[in-house]
C-alpha cells in the first residue's frame, strides 16, 4: 500500500516542551487515518507538523523527517504555501472567511490558477457540490460566508479545501462544534472524498474515529501508543491503555 | 428538626431586619452616588452646549458683517480701513489641505506598522517597537513645532524640496503642486509632514488593536489554502477588521484637523491660497491662536467664527465616520 505521508521519529516542541517523543506513523493513500487519544496528548499537533501550521508561531519546531511522496517537508527550504495548498486542512470550528459564498471558495483558486471566469464558476460550483452544500446555497453565492449555519460554514470550509485539489486532508476534529445532523453529513462526505485524497481526521468522538477511518492512532502524553486497522483497534487492541481508553476507562 | 429549622427561620429573620436597617442608612448615600453621576453625565451636554452658544455669541458679528461671503472670500485683511475684509477661505483650504495630506502619508505608514507588528514581527523586537510609537503619542505637541521649526523645516527646505520640484518641473499638474517659486522653511507641506507624524501613533495603536483581534485560526485557515502573509492581511485580516481601521483613521484625521500648536509653528500663517504645497498657508486653529491676542472688534469676532467652523467641520467628520461604520456594520451583519 502506498505511503502518502510517512513520520519517521517525528519529536516537536513548544518552546523547551518536548509534546511529541519521537513519532512513527504512516498515512496510506485514499485511506481515512484516525487519531484518538484524550486531551493534550499530542494529536492535533501531529496534524500541525504535516502541513507546517506551526511555522507561524516563534518557539516551535520540530525535529525528525516526515516525507510526503518521499520528500521530507521538514526542510527549512520547503515552500510553505505551495504545501499549503498540496495538504488541505479543516479545522475545529468552521472558518469562512469574511467574504461571500463565491468569493470564499474561489479566493484559494485564483491565487494559484488563472482561470476564467465560466472555469472559475465551475470549480466553485463542483466544489460546493462535493461538499453537498450546492442546493443549499445555489442560490445566495452573494452571500456572505459568515450568514450560514454553523454546518453549513463546516461544509462550505471543506468545499474551500477541495476546491484547490490538495492531495491530503487533515481534518482537526470538525464535528465538534456541530449537532448530529451536520456530523452525519460531514461524516458521508469524508466517506466519498477518501477516493481522491488521503485523509487525516483527528476526533474525541470514538464512534465517529470507528464509523469513518480504515485505520486508526492511538495517542497518549505525545507518544503514539499503537496503530492499526480500524477493527483491530476496537476489537482487540494490544496495549492495554488502549483498550482502557476506548472502553472508557479514562481520557 | 422543627426546631432547628424553626431557629434559622428566627435567624434569617433577624438577618434580614439587620440587613434592612443597613440598606436603610445606605439608601441615602445610594441616592446621592446616583444623583452626582446623572449631574456628571448632564453636565456634559450642558458644557456642550454652552461652548457652541458662547461660540455662536462670539461670531454673530462676524455673521452678520460678512455673512456667507465669508466661506467663499480669500483676503484677510484686518486692518483694512474703514471696513476690514475678513474671509475664510484660506484656512479652511489649509486646514483640508494638511490634514489630506497628513492621512496620505500617516494611513499607509500607520497600517503598514501594525500590519508588521501583528503578523511579522520577532517576539524581541515587538515591545521596543510599540513602546516607541507610544512614546511618539506623548510628546507634547509645541515639542514637535519647535523640532519642525528648527530641524524638519530647514532640512526638507534645502534638501528635499528643491529635488522634488526639479523632478516635477516638467509635469503639467504636478508642477504647479510642487511649484519651486515659494520654497520656505515654514509651509504646509512642512506642517502636514509634521501632523503626519503625530497621527502616526493613533493609526497604528488602534490598528495593532483590531488587527489583534483576528481569530487566529481564521488565519491559519488562510495560510492553509496557501496564502502568503500579504494576501491574508488583505483578504482576511483587512476586511475582518475594516469597521475598527476606518474608526482609528476617523480619530486621527480628527485630530489632524484641530492640532494647533505645532501646525502654528511651522506653516508659516500666510492668508495666501498658493496652489503650491510647498507655500505658506495656514490652517483655522493656527489662525486663531497667532492672532487672537492681538485682536478686537469684528477680526476677534471673525476668528471666533472660524473657531465655529472647525467645530462644525470635525463634528461633520466625526459624523460621517460614524455614519459609514454603521453601514459597514450592516453591511458585515448581512
Amino acid at each position: 500500500m502506498h505511503e502518502k505521508i510517512s513520520v519517521k521519529n517525528l519529536k516537536f516542541f513548544y518552546g523547551a516542551n518536548l509534546a511529541l517523543k519521537g513519532i512513527n506513523i504512516p498515512l496510506y493513500a485514499n485511506k481515512v487515518t484516525a487519531f484518538i487519544g484524550p486531551s493534550g496528548c499530542g494529536k492535533s499537533t501531529l496534524l500541525r507538523v504535516l502541513n507546517r501550521m506551526y511555522d507561524l508561531y516563534p518557539g516551535q519546531h520540530a525535529e525528525g523527517e516526515v516525507s510526503f511522496d518521499g520528500r521530507n517537508i521538514l526542510n527549512p527550504g520547503e515552500d510553505l504555501n505551495l504545501l499549503r495548498a498540496r495538504i488541505g486542512m479543516v479545522f475545529q470550528k468552521p472558518t469562512p472567511f469574511p467574504m461571500t459564498i463565491y468569493d470564499n471558495i474561489a479566493f484559494g483558486l485564483k491565487l494559484y490558477e488563472n482561470l476564467s471566469k465560466s472555469e472559475l464558476d465551475g470549480r466553485v460550483e463542483d466544489s460546493l457540490k462535493r461538499a453537498a452544500l450546492w442546493t443549499e446555497v445555489k442560490d445566495k453565492l452573494g452571500a456572505s460566508g459568515l450568514s450560514l449555519s454553523g454546518g453549513q460554514q463546516q461544509r462550505l470550509c471543506i468545499a474551500r479545501t477541495v476546491a484547490i485539489k490538495p492531495e491530503v486532508i487533515l481534518f482537526d476534529e470538525p464535528c465538534s462544534a456541530l449537532d448530529p445532523i451536520s456530523t452525519a453529513k460531514i461524516e458521508e462526505l469524508i466517506d466519498e472524498l477518501k477516493t481522491e485524497y488521503t485523509i487525516a481526521i483527528v476526533t474525541h468522538n470514538m464512534q465517529q474515529a470507528a464509523r469513518v477511518s480504515e485505520y486508526t492512532a492511538f495517542m497518549y502524553l505525545g507518544e503514539l501508543v499503537e496503530f492499526d486497522e480500524t477493527s483491530k483497534i476496537f476489537t482487540s487492541p494490544t496495549d492495554p491503555r488502549t483498550q482502557d481508553y476506548i472502553t472508557g476507562r479514562f481520557g | 428538626m422543627t426546631t432547628i429549622s424553626q431557629t434559622s427561620k428566627d435567624l434569617d429573620m433577624e438577618m434580614s431586619s439587620d440587613r434592612a436597617r443597613v440598606l436603610k442608612s445606605l439608601a441615602f448615600s445610594d441616592q446621592l452616588f446616583s444623583f452626582a453621576t446623572r449631574a456628571a453625565a448632564y453636565a456634559v451636554l450642558l458644557l456642550l452646549a454652552g461652548i457652541i452658544l458662547s461660540l455662536i455669541a462670539g461670531a454673530w458679528p462676524a455673521m452678520k458683517a460678512f455673512g456667507f461671503e465669508f466661506l467663499v472670500t480669500r483676503r484677510w485683511a484686518p486692518q483694512l480701513e474703514p471696513m476690514p475684509v475678513l474671509g475664510a477661505l484660506a484656512p479652511i483650504y489649509g486646514t483640508l489641505v494638511s490634514s489630506f495630506i497628513a492621512m496620505l502619508i500617516a494611513v499607509p505608514f500607520g497600517l503598514g506598522i501594525a500590519i508588521f507588528l501583528t503578523e511579522l514581527c520577532p517576539h524581541s523586537i515587538r515591545r521596543p517597537i510599540r513602546l516607541a510609537i507610544e512614546l511618539l503619542a506623548g510628546i507634547p505637541s509645541i515639542i514637535y513645532g519647535m523640532w519642525g521649526f528648527f530641524v524638519l523645516g530647514p532640512f526638507l527646505a534645502t534638501y528635499v524640496e528643491p529635488g522634488i520640484v526639479w523632478a516635477c518641473a516638467d509635469i503639467p499638474v504636478l508642477n504647479s503642486i510642487f511649484s519651486g517659486e515659494m520654497v520656505s522653511n515654514l509651509s504646509l507641506f512642512n506642517a502636514s509632514l509634521i501632523l503626519a507624524i503625530m497621527i502616526l501613533p493613533f493609526i497604528t495603536a488602534i490598528a495593532v488593536d483590531v488587527f489583534s483581534t483576528v481569530p487566529p485560526v481564521l488565519k491559519e485557515a488562510a495560510y492553509g489554502v496557501g496564502c502568503t502573509t500579504w494576501e491574508v492581511v488583505n483578504n482576511v485580516v483587512l476586511p475582518f477588521t475594516r469597521v475598527g481601521v476606518v474608526g482609528g483613521v476617523m480619530l486621527a484625521l480628527g485630530r489632524a484637523l484641530g492640532e494647533t500648536m505645532a501646525v502654528t509653528f511651522i506653516i508659516g500663517n500666510s492668508f495666501k491660497i498658493s496652489g503650491s504645497i510647498f507655500a505658506p498657508g495656514t490652517t483655522i486653529s493656527a489662525a486663531i491662536a497667532s492672532e487672537f491676542a492681538e485682536s478686537e472688534g469684528l477680526h476677534q469676532s471673525a476668528l471666533i467664527l472660524l473657531g465655529l467652523l472647525l467645530f462644525v467641520l470635525t463634528f461633520i467628520v466625526l459624523a460621517s465616520a460614524r455614519f459609514m461604520l454603521m453601514r459597514l456594520e450592516k453591511r458585515a451583519g448581512a
